[in-house]
């Protein structure tokens, strides 16, 4: 289900949000409407924490995660680890990165079994990616641009890049990332797809400018529509029980 | 409130003091005084002056490997919060923080300990040689038999006779 908000007035809601299949990490904003959406609709299946990094708000854009772990830039204070340490479950492993290219989320795209990478990271940053996260890095551009994390939206079900990608390179990409993608906006038009929304397997969280039609593109490659937390089980249980004696 | 370590001169800084100089390429650089911070505008290595930490530890002056030095290490992966491990852990800073500091001590007072052998060594040479500046030789002979000093050998010059003298005349 697509929720449509902001953040303080403003509908970069993937800048102040981070969201993925174990948690949900949220800036401390002036009032606390942004915080209360994201309570409504997740409290009850994933932790959401209030957190900021290097004492910035911009969350969502400075670390990448997915269920698996959380990596962090190098400026992020040792108390804000602590904070995440303490409040996100055993299973995600917090680590901070020793990287030049500090912005975390608008260098990774990543969902919980491949991730798309920056050309320009470091070695060391490329393995602790596969190490923590437990996915395969991949190297690449989107539609000429290097910030794959700001030009991409991914999560286990689908994927949304950015708009002026051509065909050849999006059947490339949906081959090698094994989910359906699609060429989009967010935010009526915005190319900042990753930056105008947070996605999850049964959740999506976009701007209030973002348009009918983009939101149901939305639903429809992310498969929002019939996607509630207990369908995803249901689901799984209809594959995995041959029949019923 | 974190201590920061000088980039110059490994000392700490507490808040309030010295200043930070981020690079364009996102280094940041904190010193703990102008001292420091002038020696880094003049393109100073840290290595190559003498009263900093970097130059003392290159030179084996001051202590490099030891086991203490691994609690002050940074760490990337925290662990989560617990009472008890934050309990031991304080009490463990005041023990290995004074381990550390008599292991410093011991590795000085190590690199000084030849010294005072080849002093007293020094000064024996200079007794046996030297006395003599101090006091002469049969005034030693004649007063004191505890001081072991060699006789010296004297040239006595000729003796010239009376009836050499009468001679030249």
């Amino acid at each position: 289900m697509a929720t449509r908000l902001q953040f303080e007035n403003n509908c970069e809601v993937g800048v102040f949000s981070k969201l993925t299949n174990a948690y949900c990490l949220v800036a401390i904003g002036g009032s606390e409407s942004f915080y209360s959406i994201y309570e409504s609709e997740l409290a009850d299946v994933i932790p959401v924490v209030k957190t900021s990094i290097a004492g910035t708000r911009i969350i969502g854009r400075t670390c990448a995660g997915n269920k698996n772990g959380l990596l962090v830039p190098h400026t992020t204070t040792r108390v804000e680890l602590q904070h995440l340490r303490n409040s996100l479950p055993d299973s995600v492993v917090v680590q901070r990165i020793d990287e030049r290219l500090n912005a975390l989320g608008n260098h990774i795209a990543c969902n919980d079994h491949v991730a798309l990478a920056h050309t320009d990271l470091d070695r060391e940053t490329e393995e602790l990616i596969a190490d923590v996260l437990g996915v395969e890095v991949l190297r690449t551009t989107i539609a000429g641009n290097i910030l794959v994390g700001t030009y991409c939206a991914l999560s286990n079900r689908g994927g949304m890049v950015h708009p002026h990608t051509f065909i050849e390179e999006l059947d490339e990409l949906s081959t090698l990332l094994q989910v359906p993608l699609v060429a989009g906006t967010v935010n009526r038009g915005s190319d900042l797809i990753a930056a105008g929304m947070t996605i999850n397997d049964w959740t999506a969280f976009c701007g209030s400018d973002t348009t009918a039609t983009e939101l149901s593109v939305i639903e429809n490659v992310f498969k929002l529509r019939e996607a509630q937390p207990s369908a995803i089980v249901d689901e799984m249980r209809k594959s995995l029980i041959d029949c019923y004696v | 409130m974190r201590l920061e370590f000088c980039w110059f001169c490994s000392s700490k800084i507490y808040p309030g003091h010295g200043i930070q100089f981020v690079r364009n390429d996102a280094k940041i650089f904190r010193f703990c005084r102008s001292k420091c911070h002038k020696n880094f505008k003049m393109k100073r290595n840290p290595r190559k002056v003498k009263w900093t930490k970097a130059y003392r530890r290159l030179h084996g002056k001051d202590m490099t490997k030891d086991s203490t030095f691994e609690l002050e290490r940074k760490r990337n992966r925290p662990e989560r919060y617990d009472r008890n491990v934050m309990e031991n852990t304080l009490k463990a800073i005041k023990k290995i923080d004074k381990i550390r500091h008599d292991r410093a001590a011991d590795h000085i007072a190590q690199r000084w300990k030849p010294k005072a052998a080849k002093e007293r060594r020094e000064a024996r040479k200079e007794l046996e040689q030297s006395i003599s500046l101090i006091k002469a030789p049969l005034a030693i002979q004649s007063q004191e038999p505890a001081i072991t000093v060699p006789k010296i050998k004297v040239k006595a010059p000729k003796q010239q006779t009376v009836e050499d003298q009468l001679m030249e005349e």
